[in-house]
């Protein structure tokens, strides 16, 4: 229906590998733009604070993920390990008297570092093997943080974050938190689309897909994992940072446990592996989805006149998710991008559905 | 073809001497010594299971013999890994399609390019004034690859909705994109019926007489291969059994004996 095809020509290969070659497709991430930056003026400081901001924050380490997993196939358990890494760093960093913006860059190579390291461990092995080496970087991380008082500021500890200054602005309220977290999404996906058309993205599917076949044609997958996990995990390691900066304000070990890491997966399978939408969808879903679930089975119970105990109450909703995670891995394996991927195409052709191709 | 062959390497693309590559206790190459010289197209057969994708295997860096050297170019190549085979302008197609799915034709082709276009992190951050002018010249030669093996319909679809035929064609062209000047291909025409045999048979062709490769062909149609290689060898069981022209070796005796069995 909008998005018609027909009469886009591009006539050379720089318009054909724009990022959004159909006008309607530009247009409408224009207005998703506009409304990201004009948000502070549009919603209401609770939906920013609750919502929005942490949406944008989880959206930024989903998609760090995803290039791991999606791109270059590489399964990560241990993910919430990396954003610590970066969390911790980065409030080391600061309290230490570095400037915030330096502090957010080695927050990400501390991140790359130890992920490196891990991976390059893990990478001998391959798929689920691969996943629990990477599931022992969390426990290793986890009891580091616990356990060494010089970085976890010993057990049960809570270190606060420190006033933020970035590029000269000193960053107190509610709306620079939420600029500064928007700002690392914009940046975060600016590189993931630009990864789809260009050598380094494609490598890594080779390296995916087939890695001997890729190999023939020159690619040296052990490189390119390599360096995946470092690029991977110093997104994650700037996302951590930011998640500790602007939401918490705080940084303690349980922020970052392995349920955790399970939820930020979720978050990318149930999105769409390899979809930089859905890494958008998925961490809406994963954060937004058990909220909506107990004020939906709060309201129904209470219409229905129903008699629920309040503990079976609490519970019910963790049932739903459960159901929908399951529901989502048998039914849409390919995630919510693929479902948004089906309406668009049905949408192409509409109403001219026997066009299809 | 002994030790001899290799001092005068300069008309000779690829030496192969005395390979030999066993699998526990099988023996899938016994003492293979072969030649290509430049710019011939060079034919390869022997029944099923005569180690014939060994052989390619050997050649390309999957498994490296455990004695023997294969010398490229007079460089001498054994056991070095396969990416780094392929930055010397080596480039293959598989016998099972080796395509990768999820990515649309283009992209696949593209990816042939690779060894030209040395990807990085930072040309894809600075998309717009790194990646961006090697990706549009990169471009311009897959299309003209892609106008060469008629594949201009099928550039947008994902690579694993065309027909065989066509991912066959698809996986030449990104071997072809590559500019090797030694490309290897894996039975290119398997499953193929008589029109598109021909086809593949003419891509050939003109990939030598236009491109200046040399070309190391693994066939099992007879036809094809007596019909364009200008030297072949057969391989039976992991040995050779005759080298020469087509015509001498397809009535060799010994190759009669390996494909219809012997007169008892």
């Amino acid at each position: 229906m909008f998005y018609r095809q027909a009469g886009v020509h591009h006539s050379n290969y720089k318009t054909d590998s724009a990022l959004f070659p159909i006008p309607f497709d530009k247009w409408s991430i224009y207005t998703m733009l506009a409304l990201g930056i004009f948000a502070p003026a549009i919603f209401g400081s609770f939906a920013l604070t609750s919502y929005l901001l942490p949406w944008m924050i989880w959206a930024g380490a989903a998609l760090s993920l995803n290039l791991l997993i999606g791109w270059a196939g590489q399964f990560h358990f241990g993910y919430a390990a990396v954003m610590s890494i970066g969390g911790y760093t980065a409030i080391h960093a600061t309290l230490a008297g570095i400037p915030f913006e330096i502090a957010l860059i080695l927050a990400g190579l501390m991140s790359m570092v130890v992920g490196v390291i891990f991976g390059a461990a893990a990478m001998r092995v391959k798929g689920l093997y691969l996943a629990l080496a990477t599931l022992a970087m969390q426990f290793v991380v986890d009891w580091v943080l616990t356990h060494v008082p010089a970085i976890g500021g010993g057990a049960s500890a809570t270190l606060q974050a420190p006033d933020m200054t970035l590029l000269g602005f000193k960053i107190t309220s509610e709306v620079g938190y939420y600029y500064v977290a928007f700002g690392w999404l914009l940046l975060v996906t600016l590189f993931l689309l630009n990864m789809r058309r260009t050598g380094f993205g494609r490598a890594l599917v080779a390296v995916r897909e087939k890695d001997y076949a890729a190999s023939i044609l020159g690619v040296n997958s052990f490189y390119f994992k390599s360096v995946a996990f470092a690029v991977s995990s110093f997104m994650g390691g700037v996302s951590g940072a930011i998640l500790v900066f602007c939401f918490y304000h705080a940084v303690t070990p349980e922020q970052f446990t392995v349920n955790v890491s399970i939820q930020l997966l979720a978050m990318v399978i149930v999105g769409g592996l390899g979809s930089i939408i859905g890494s958008y969808f998925g961490a809406a879903f994963i954060l937004l989805l058990p909220g909506a679930l107990n004020t939906l089975v709060a309201y129904v119970s209470e219409l229905l006149g129903l008699q629920i105990g309040i503990e079976t109450l609490a519970h019910l909703p963790n049932l739903f998710y459960g159901i929908l995670i399951i529901g989502f891995l048998l039914y849409e394996p390919l995630g919510l991008a693929k479902v948004y991927d089906n309406i668009r195409k049905y949408l192409m052709v509409w109403p001219f559905g026997y066009s299809k191709r | 073809m002994t030790g001899a062959a290799v001092q005068k390497a300069d008309d000779k693309l690829l030496i192969c001497d005395n390979i030999e590559r066993y699998f526990g206790g099988l023996k899938a190459l016994s003492n293979i010594s072969i030649h290509v010289n430049r710019g011939e197209i060079f034919g390869l057969v022997g029944p099923n299971g005569s180690g014939k994708t060994t052989m390619v295997n050997a050649i390309t860096g999957f498994y490296p013999p455990q004695s023997g050297k294969i010398i490229l170019n007079g460089e001498d190549i054994t056991g070095r890994k396969p990416h780094l085979i392929a930055k010397l302008g080596v480039a293959r197609t598989f016998q099972n399609l080796a395509l990768f799915k999820g990515m649309s034709v283009l992209d696949n082709i593209l990816l042939g390019r690779h060894i030209h276009m040395n990807p990085s992190v930072f040309g894809t951050a600075l998309y717009w004034w790194v990646a961006r002018k090697h990706e549009v010249k990169n471009r311009k030669i897959v299309e003209e690859v892609i106008d060469f093996l008629q594949l201009q319909s099928a550039r947008d679809e994902p690579v694993e909705t065309i027909p065989l035929g066509l991912q066959k064609r698809v996986e030449l062209a990104r071997a072809l994109v590559a500019e090797p000047s030694f490309l290897v291909l894996d039975e290119p025409m398997a499953g193929m019926n008589q029109e598109e045999k021909e086809y593949m048979a003419r891509f050939v062709l003109d990939a030598r007489d236009e491109m200046g490769m040399t070309i190391f062909l693994i066939e099992h149609h007879m036809d094809v291969v007596t019909g364009i290689c200008d030297r072949m060898v057969a391989l039976s069981y992991g040995e050779l059994l005759a080298d020469g022209v087509p015509k001498d070796v397809i009535a060799h005796p010994r190759v009669v004996e390996a494909y219809l069995g012997g007169a008892h």
